[in-house]
């Protein structure tokens, strides 16, 4: 056997009896073995298995308590997702609503095709997502609808409620004041415990609580659509306060009667021709300074 | 063997059972192989601690080479190559009988001798020829751990010595 298989063997710890009688006649046998003994002075210091065991599960157990961390994440997606659900939710159920200042006019389109245009400091809610089920709006002001055909459409004010199916009506709903005119189809206006259904051309008038009873109107619809405010036998106190609605004008009167009844109209598109339509019937004088305006009997 | 484990080794006993068998093996490649400068005691906890997070998808055969190339990683994140200096332990393995100055002062120089050389081995040829030598492991268990062939294993084995004898002669 070569000297370089035999080493090899010596190596592998697998010499036999008389393999390592051949390797014991080496002349550098002896070198060799004393490589060996030396080589095992560089024994590592013992490595305590169980200790390190118990080092590891100690260090593992730790660890656990950290490997919960998958549910941060997952908690940190459905709080995202609560957040997009619940903002999705609130902005679809949510009411819209839609206001107007003085001398301004609004024309909404509500979620079917009905429309709906309110005229100066006048509001108007009603809720996109529940329209399908139930068509109502709630107006403060004065308001003019256009309903399409369908199920019933409800206009809610604080005087009283109007049911319609499909028509065009006027609502007007002032302090003291509640005026509603149909135009076309039929209304049905509940005020108080009172239910009246107006024909087209009809028109439900209370003022001061004071139900008043007339059929006049023969227009296609209300006036001030086209930028006029018509009267018919209405308190000048109601004029006046559409006329400040108007053109954002603060009114003052001295010495005159704001009960007497006024039938006229007013322009909405200038302030002294309109001024001039109310005060010369009325054989009444006025002062503009700005936004105030004084009315005085000659 | 690890073969009759189950799916993975993300059961406790069995990773226990897994450890004993492979800690003191994995320890003592990386402390042959990098030394103990770089603590391979906390090496060999962190490979386990890997592996253990990753028991679901280590495959059981393959759970021994995935935790030697961790802690072989390991150690080479931190190692750049520098000289492996071993320690060895003051008193001699065996007690000759003429215990004289010179001979304690050679012993001492053979040895200091000895500690350069193997310095200079290469970490394959240092880690398989210490687990032989000093681990008592044979050829095939080397093989085994390292994931090479006997054959290799032989052959560094072999190329140590020789490369020890010449560099001992030179000093």
């Amino acid at each position: 056997m070569k000297r370089e298989d035999l080493i090899k063997k010596w190596l592998d710890n697998e010499l036999s009896p008389e393999e390592l009688k051949a390797f014991k006649q080496f002349e550098d046998h002896e070198d060799l073995v004393k490589l060996a003994n030396g080589l095992k002075r560089f024994k590592v210091e013992d490595f305590d298995t169980d200790l390190e065991l118990k080092r590891l599960n100690a260090s593992l157990k730790n660890k656990s308590k950290n490997r919960n961390n998958w549910i941060k994440p997952i908690l940190r997606i459905a709080a995202i997702l609560t957040i997009c659900f619940g903002s999705y939710y609130y902005t679809t159920t949510l009411n819209t609503n839609v206001t107007t200042l003085a001398s301004q006019k609004e024309t909404i389109d509500l979620p079917d095709a009905s429309i709906a245009t309110i005229n100066a400091e006048s509001s108007i809610t009603f809720n996109k997502g529940k329209w399908s089920e139930d068509r109502k709006v709630t107006l403060k002001g004065e308001g003019y609808f256009k309903v399409a055909k369908g199920s019933k459409f409800k206009v809610q004010t604080n005087n009283g409620i109007v049911t319609v199916l499909g028509t065009e009506f006027n609502v007007k709903d002032r302090n003291n004041y509640f005026e509603v005119t149909c135009y076309e189809g039929a209304v049905n206006v509940l005020h108080k415990s009172k239910s009246v259904i107006l024909k087209p051309g009809n028109s439900f008038l209370v003022i001061n609580g004071e139900y008043i009873d007339r059929t006049d109107v023969s227009l296609k619809n209300p006036s001030w659509i086209d930028n006029e405010s018509r009267f018919a036998s209405i308190p000048l106190k109601n004029i006046l306060l559409e006329l400040e609605r108007q053109y954002n004008v603060t009114i003052t009167v001295n010495n005159i009667d704001e009960e007497q009844l006024f039938t006229g109209s007013f322009t909405h598109n200038d302030i002294d021709v309109a001024l001039k339509a109310i005060t010369l019937p009325l054989n009444l004088t006025y002062v503009k300074a700005n936004s105030m305006i004084i009315l005085e009997s000659e | 063997m690890i073969k009759n484990l189950q799916e993975n080794i993300c059961d406790e006993m069995l990773f226990n059972t897994f450890f004993k068998k492979h800690a003191k093996d994995l320890h003592d490649f990386l402390h042959y192989k990098f030394g103990n400068h770089l603590n391979p005691k906390d090496k060999v906890q962190e490979s386990f601690i890997k592996l253990w997070e990753n028991c679901g998808k280590v495959k059981p055969e393959k759970a021994k080479s995935y935790l030697f190339t961790v802690g072989n990683n390991l150690m080479l994140n931190e190692v750049k190559h520098q000289k492996v200096k071993l320690k060895y332990s003051e008193k001699p393995q065996k007690h000759h009988t003429n215990e004289s100055p010179e001979f304690l002062m050679e012993e001492n120089e053979y040895m200091q001798k000895l500690q350069a050389a193997i310095s200079n081995l290469t970490e394959a040829q240092r880690s398989a020829f210490l687990l032989n030598r000093i681990e008592g492991k044979k050829h095939r268990e080397i093989a085994e751990l390292l994931d090479i062939s006997t054959k290799a294993v032989e052959k560094r084995i072999y190329g140590a010595l020789k490369k020890l004898r010449e560099d001992i002669k030179e000093i």
